[in-house]
């Protein structure tokens, strides 16, 4: 037992470095001869080096405890702790949850309104009217007083309310159009492509088809040459290419494109619908195809749905030609049989067109 | 109190470069700062503030032992390390009593320490078996091994406070507690 605590005495002092360079050696050697001391050795630095971290661990802790007593838990603990009201409570715990289901709401709503919303857009139906023109003039007006503020010019200018456009379907001055371009109308005048503006009367109305045939009541006009197009009583199939040629603007423009259903808007028999791009002011224009067949008129086209514009099939302008009531005539008005346009190419065709068909300019006041 | 807490938080570099210079101060502030964290995260899962307490200083020796063994990176914020260290603890210590731990409230971002306070706790086990075995010592040997070992009191001192007439009685004396201590420690 004494020399069981003589060596660790000594283990110790060997290992705190206490030793005198004469001792270590000896030390060692005996270390060297005899496993068991060696043993001891290791083991007690082991323990020893525990101890030391356990010393470290234990200070530490005082330390902490020391600091955690500067800290004054109770009033700290009391705003931490959790709400005494249920409520708070468990809008404290679930909030996200709570916001998951928030959101789904809101989202369902929006869903729901814009299903609602398309579901009514499916029944827009656009009548190609112009109707802008009076704006974008009275602005050109209000520009030019501006500019002209000091100077006595502007000369009264009674704006065009409405525009559209039309075509001839006689060589003695019929011109056929949309009802709902000249619906209303106090007067109504038409202008070619070379500018020249002649009065028309309404002739003839079909409300059912849209349809309206005007008569040049101008003393000025003559008549015009033979129609260079056919008006098709049979109707056409679908990919057949057509064209039209319409008034959107103040210059004649050309929109193409072919047939790409046989019925028009909702399963409408008299219409075709065509892909065709069509603006405000195409109304009442000629749907012809390459071999210079009238196979319709441009009547509208469907919002919100790209590339769908309807046009009345021509079977029905023919309907109404024959019922304009003979007696009114002045000379009958015949359908013309053969078409010039046939094999002509595409500008050609459509420099003979052009004087046939007119902008149509419709005033209210 | 809670405002002059949150006044006095001291910067990441500063706590890593306190610790490692072992500045009371910095470990003070330390403390300090993310007490009132941890204690909230408590309090709202079903601990109180002694829960609260020993948690957080377990998670702050972690993070000490972690600093001084130079393998902590200051690849995430400081906060954030605490937290999910004492979050950890508290699972595991939730879990261990069976209570109930299905709604965890949280109000830090967390992130994976298994490892560290998996390491830490084994380490405490034997801190823990060191404890008892001090406590099974029994006066005079305990006092003697603590102020020696631990409070690095010196022989003499140990001498004129336990009143041996000599140092080497009083080492002889040493020698025979740290035998029985180690005997004790390391019964199976």
């Amino acid at each position: 037992m004494r020399n069981d605590l003589e060596l660790d005495a000594i283990i110790e002092d060997y290992l705190l470095g206490k030793l005198s360079a004469q001792e270590i050696e000896a030390f060692e050697k005996l270390r060297l001869n005899d496993a068991a001391i060696d043993h001891k050795v290791v083991s007690h630095k082991f323990f020893m080096q525990f101890i030391e971290s356990y010393a470290a661990q234990s200070n530490l802790k005082e330390k902490l405890n020391h600091i955690h007593n500067e800290i004054d838990v109770e009033t700290l603990a009391s705003s931490l702790r959790p709400h005494s009201s249920k409520i708070v409570q468990i809008w404290r715990k679930n909030k996200s949850l709570i916001a998951v289901a928030a959101s789904f709401i809101v989202l369902s709503l929006v869903s729901i309104y814009s299903i609602q919303h398309t579901s009514q857009q499916v029944d827009r139906y656009l009548q190609l009217g112009k109707k802008v023109d009076n704006i974008e003039k009275s602005q050109s007006n209000l520009i030019r007083n501006i500019k002209s503020n000091n100077v006595k010019v502007p000369t009264k200018v009674s704006p065009t309310n409405f525009g559209g456009t039309g075509f001839a379907i006689s060589a003695n001055g019929y011109i056929l159009t949309n009802l709902h371009v000249i619906n209303k109308a106090d007067s109504i005048y038409i202008q070619n492509s070379k500018g020249d503006s002649f009065k028309v009367k309404t002739v003839y109305t079909d409300s059912q088809n849209d349809i309206a045939i005007l008569k040049i009541s101008d003393p000025n006009f003559t008549s015009l040459a033979s129609l260079p197009y056919t008006i098709k009583s049979s109707t056409t199939d679908i990919g057949e290419n057509v064209y039209t040629l319409g008034y959107p603007k103040d210059d004649a423009v050309l929109g193409d494109g072919y047939i790409s259903s046989k019925n028009g808007f909702s399963g409408d028999t008299t219409q075709y619908q065509i892909s065709i791009p069509v603006n405000p002011g195409n109304s009442g224009g000629p749907l012809l195809d390459n071999n210079g067949n009238l196979v319709g008129i441009i009547s509208g086209k469907e919002t919100k749905v790209e590339g769908a514009a309807f046009a009345i099939k021509s079977k029905y302008i023919l309907d109404a030609m024959r019922a304009i009531p003979q007696d009114s005539l002045g000379k009958k008005i015949t359908a013309n049989k053969k078409s010039m346009l046939a094999g002509l190419k595409r500008t050609q065709q459509i420099q003979k067109l052009q004087n046939y068909v007119f902008m149509i300019k419709v005033y209210h006041d | 109190m809670s405002k002059r807490l949150n006044s006095s938080f001291p910067t990441d570099r500063e706590v890593v470069l306190g610790i490692l210079n072992n500045s009371e101060d910095v470990l003070n502030k330390l403390y300090k700062a993310y007490f009132a964290m941890v204690l909230q995260f408590i309090l709202n899962n079903n601990g109180n503030e002694d829960d609260a307490k020993d948690v957080y200083q377990e998670g702050i020796i972690i993070l000490y032992n972690k600093i001084k063994a130079g393998d902590f990176e200051l690849s995430s914020k400081l906060k954030t390390y605490i937290y999910s260290v004492c979050r950890r603890i508290w699972l595991k210590k939730l879990a261990h009593n069976s209570k109930k731990a299905g709604n965890i409230t949280d109000y830090e971002d967390v992130f994976v320490v298994e490892e560290d306070v998996e390491e830490h706790q084994e380490k405490d086990l034997q801190f823990v078996k060191m404890q008892t075995a001090l406590d099974h010592l029994g006066e005079p040997c305990k006092t003697i091994i603590q102020d020696f070992y631990i409070h690095s009191l010196s022989m003499q001192d140990i001498c004129e406070k336990f009143g041996y007439t000599n140092t080497d009685n009083a080492k002889t004396q040493k020698y025979k507690c740290l035998q029985r201590l180690k005997k004790i420690f390391f019964q199976p």
